[in-house]
């Protein structure tokens, strides 16, 4: 369903992406770990368009091309048909958590106000804040916010949803309350893309986990195998040091 | 190309009355700095009515125009001496009346300034400093102080380059400063030539204004870079 | 030798008729820079080749010499322009359409700065969630961006406008008859400027005062979605709320410290 082939990208001389290829089939759910630094972020950032790629092939959504030749047409197409959770929620600090989700759905969907705040409310439901919904972002706890923000990407039903470490800038006590929505996702057979530190849910709720250094893909498969068996010394030290400190 | 000239020709004219805007400037930038200073002590007191009084005269200077605190100066003055202290102050120069309503308009941003730049130093670096066994007076000196000014560089120079301009209203009470002296030649010349001395006197301003702001950002840049040494 | 407060009063009854020239001088500058400060902003802020230089210029201009030194400019340099346009009817001109014209070059500049200090304190993820949600940037800058930005502009606006209100007692200079000019008239005849000038104070504390007030309830009113859901909600303006104007705001740091934090 959504194909990166060879997808490079560098910053002021500095490769952070040095060709990375993934597939991601409807109904996966992909973790992505690997230490600070090895372009997980980025990824997500530059298959989503909101960093330009240096290189590299994407297939997605009836687009066929190579990042370079994307024009605003085929950026439109794809912004379209992903949802993206973002570190910091980055939720509309004007808007209430039901404006925040209908906001997309009537400027860039064109649906009608009363339809969109149906589809908001249903959203909201599943992440279980019904009772928030005229609440603004700043009156929300943190894993609250990070919750909306999981609703406002669920409400566009995109093909493929992003997780960019939704849960690390929260505090402890409030990961389980995000990683709960997320495990609900899941089961319900969303497609998710998920950047995280957070090793059980790697471990336990994702179909595939992939293992990024130094800009590439070092390792990926069956999260059973990684965890348990990993074939490269790096995903080995990587883990021994992560679970060590956990 | 001739409006140039003249230009050039103004500026020459111009330029011998920049010590009154000088002088007028950093007297009252000097007496304005250390009655802002007496000002945020007052803010920050223990005593509830001196923080009132020191809260009530700021706001009010700061909806107050410089035009009507220099004329207020000006004529209020010599009235409030004659009946309080029976001395007449008719005699005085007149630039003293200018120093004395810019520096208290300049007192007011200057307090706000230092009550910021005070609070913005937390507390714990006076803790430190005294942990490390340096007196209250050591600390506030060495550790405080440098990065206090630091921080309230930047507004000062803002609060600087307006006092500047506020200055160029010294005309309106008699004293030959620039403006006074480019209203001369343009009656001199019968009105002729008006804008081109407007020109040359506004051009002056806006260098010294430029050469306040590069003067600052250089002093900044020094401290960034000592900051970075340190840091390396 | 005291205080004549018989003149006083009859000052206070005189210059109230200029209290609207004033107040009509501030409002149209203001009603006219806003938009342009906004535009003059963003030109900045997207580094526009060209017209950047040209604002950077001009607000660097403004804001670097005095207002009597542009007052003087724009009074001696409009009338002959105008007169080579439109003929001898420039010399006929009502003079407070010269005050509009430096008042509101005047408030561009600054409001340039307020709007460009503004529209960087929002957060660059509010850009980048409206991409993600379908919304085109120019949108997203509608509706999200800009919303924003006008609040957090709002003290900086609100200091703009006094300094625009402290500004326009001069505009007497171009023979507008405004406050100042009537009771400056008033106060010729007797050698009263003492009084005359104490009143002309109150109009413009009572001016400014004023403005600050409806800032106040304006902030309160539009920044409802900053207050948190602990706080109540009381009515506590006060009148004596001191912000001091923050222009100089060091904004290129804080966009590569943005920038910085962006690679992951």
């Amino acid at each position: 369903m959504l194909t990166i082939e060879g997808l490079k990208k560098g910053y002021e001389g500095n490769e952070i992406l040095k060709g990375i290829s993934i597939d991601v089939n409807k109904g996966d759910v992909i973790s992505i770990i690997g230490p600070s630094g090895s372009g997980k972020t980025t990824l997500l950032r530059t298959i989503t368009t909101l960093e330009a790629a240096d290189g590299g092939h994407i297939t997605f959504a009836g687009v066929d091309k190579d990042f370079e030749k994307l024009n605003g047409k085929d950026i439109n197409t794809i912004r379209r048909n992903v949802g993206f959770v973002f570190q910091n929620y980055n939720l509309f600090n004007n808007k209430t958590a039901l404006q925040n989700i209908t906001e997309g759905l009537i400027v860039a969907r064109k649906v009608k106000k009363s339809e969109a705040e149906k589809i908001a409310l249903d959203a909201l439901e599943r992440v279980g804040l019904s009772d928030r919904k005229n609440h603004y972002p700043s009156q929300l706890s943190g894993g609250q916010q990070q919750r909306v923000g999981i609703a406002r990407a669920i409400a566009l039903n995109p093909e493929v949803i992003f997780f960019d470490e939704p849960t690390s800038a929260l505090d402890p006590e409030l990961v389980g309350e995000v990683l709960k929505v997320m495990q609900d996702l899941a089961n319900s057979g969303t497609t998710m893309v998920v950047v995280t530190h957070q090793m059980s849910f790697a471990r336990d709720v994702s179909n595939r986990v992939i293992f990024m250094a130094d800009g590439h893909i070092v390792e990926q498969g069956d999260p059973k195998k990684i965890f348990e068996n990993p074939s490269e010394e790096r995903t080995k030290k990587f883990l021994t040091d992560i679970l060590a400190n956990v | 190309m001739d409006n140039i000239k003249l230009i050039i020709n103004f500026l020459g004219q111009l330029l011998p009355a920049i010590n009154i805007t000088l002088i007028v400037s950093l007297s009252s930038i000097i007496l304005g700095s250390l009655l802002g200073l007496l000002l945020a002590a007052a803010k920050m007191s223990e005593s509830v009515v001196l923080r009132v009084l020191a809260r009530v005269y700021v706001s009010v200077i700061r909806a107050t125009p410089s035009i009507i605190m220099i004329f207020v100066v000006y004529y209020g003055m010599p009235m409030l001496f004659n009946n309080w202290f029976h001395t007449n102050i008719d005699g005085w120069n007149r630039m003293y009346f200018v120093i004395i309503a810019l520096t208290v308009l300049f007192s007011a941003p200057a307090s706000e300034l230092f009550r910021s730049a005070h609070e913005s130093i937390s507390k714990g670096q006076m803790e430190a400093g005294l942990m490390v066994g340096m007196t209250p007076f050591q600390t506030f000196y060495r550790i405080i102080l440098p990065q206090a000014f630091v921080v309230a560089l930047p507004n000062f120079a803002n609060s600087v380059v307006n006092l500047l301009k506020e200055g160029a209203l010294t005309f309106t009470i008699g004293v030959v400063d620039m403006v006074a002296k480019a209203q001369m030649i343009v009656a001199n010349n019968s009105g002729g030539y008006a804008w081109q001395t407007y020109c040359a006197l506004a051009l002056i301003y806006w260098v010294i204004s430029l050469a306040v702001d590069k003067g600052v950002s250089l002093v900044e840049k020094s401290y960034q870079a000592k900051r970075k040494t340190i840091a390396v | 030798m005291s205080l004549n407060t018989d003149f006083m009063v009859k000052v206070a009854q005189t210059a109230i008729q200029g209290v609207p020239v004033t107040l009509q001088i501030v409002l149209v500058a203001l009603l006219i820079s806003l938009p342009i400060g906004v535009l003059f902003a963003l030109i900045r802020i997207y580094r526009i080749k060209g017209l950047e230089l040209i604002v950077k210029f001009y607000v660097s201009l403004v804001r670097g010499t005095p207002i009597i030194a542009q007052i003087l400019i724009v009074y001696s340099a409009f009338p002959s322009l105008l007169n080579m346009m439109i003929g001898k009817a420039a010399f006929s001109i009502n003079p407070i359409y010269y005050a509009y014209i430096v008042f509101t070059l005047n408030s561009i500049a600054t409001l340039t700065e307020v709007f460009r200090s503004a529209l960087q304190t929002v957060d660059k993820g509010q850009m980048e969630a409206g991409l993600m949600v379908g919304m085109q940037p120019r949108q997203a800058f509608w509706r999200i961006i800009l919303p924003q930005a006008l609040i957090s502009a709002l003290p900086n606006i609100a200091n703009a406008t006094l300094y625009l209100i402290k500004n326009s007692s001069l505009a007497f200079i171009m023979s507008v008859k405004d406050i100042t000019a009537i009771a400056k008239t008033e106060a010729a005849f007797n050698y009263n400027f003492l009084e005359a000038y104490l009143v002309v104070w109150v109009y413009y504390l009572i001016i400014c005062y004023g403005a600050e007030i409806i800032f106040n309830l304006l902030e309160r009113y539009f920044s409802k979605y900053r207050r948190s859901a602990k706080r109540t909600t009381g009515f506590n303006w006060n009148p004596f709320s001191i912000k001091q104007p923050k222009l100089v705001v060091k904004t290129d740091l804080a966009e590569s410290e943005r920038t910085n934090n962006a690679h992951n």
